[in-house]
């Protein structure tokens, strides 16, 4: 009996467990108190190319205020979009740096999302993203 | 020792010995009940968290982290693929 307990309990506890392997950038943000933090590790842009993804959002206008000083965002309305720096996401770089964050700032939802844009083909997957969703809202 | 001494005195024995034959036979049982109960609870367990865990075969993410228990892992996923959808700036 305690055999059995022994080997199953390691076996589903393997199972349950996908760890995810967290990025600084997330590692950086994920111990504020008025953040809430993901990282979606995988995202699928189309059939055959992924990327990571960190997600922050503001829990309060406050905490909205400072991720906007932090990150430069001068605009209040709409969506801000830049290419920022792998290392420092707050530093814009030119559309051809690799490897980059592409960032996008949702003002009414106190979002920032950031996707890591390793190579050509993610950047292209990710325009291709937009374009189709793009086409098919109009 | 009169006859009904003798016999609640044989009556005794008998039950004793009835006792010993059948006890070990009827604790077996009970740990193989036990066992049995013990290892469906923990395998119904286990599975309800691999269950839970597991996101659909359809959903667009391998695996999400976040800061704050509670919140839906596909959630984030969503979050990431409208934030695109929404941004007509390309």
């Amino acid at each position: 009996m305690k055999k059995t307990l022994l080997i199953l309990l390691p076996l589903m506890l393997l199972a349950c467990s996908r760890e995810v392997e967290e990025v600084p950038l997330y590692r950086q943000y994920a111990a504020r108190q008025d953040l809430t933090v993901a990282q979606v590790k995988g995202f699928q842009l189309c059939d055959t190319v992924k990327t990571d993804v960190v997600i922050l959002v503001a829990d309060d206008s406050v905490a909205w205020q400072g991720l906007k000083e932090e990150f430069d965002i001068r605009t209040s309305e709409g969506i801000t979009s830049w290419m920022g720096d792998i290392d420092e996401p707050a530093n814009r770089v030119k559309r051809s740096v690799r490897p980059a964050w592409r960032a996008m700032a949702i003002h009414t939802d106190r979002t920032i999302a950031f996707y890591r844009i390793d190579t050509e083909e993610q950047r292209e997957a990710l325009l291709n993203y937009q374009l189709n969703n793009l086409e098919n809202n109009k | 020792m009169t006859f009904e001494e003798l016999w609640e005195h044989e009556e005794r024995q008998g039950l004793q010995q009835r006792l010993q034959q059948d006890y070990p036979a009827w604790l077996r049982r009970r740990r193989t009940a036990l066992a049995t109960v013990v290892s469906v609870a923990v395998v119904s367990v286990a599975a309800g968290i691999t269950l839970s865990t597991l996101h659909s075969p359809l959903a667009t993410y391998d695996a999400v982290a976040c800061n704050r228990s509670g919140i839906a892992e596909g959630h984030w996923a969503d979050v990431a693929a409208n934030i695109l959808i929404m941004n007509s700036e390309i």
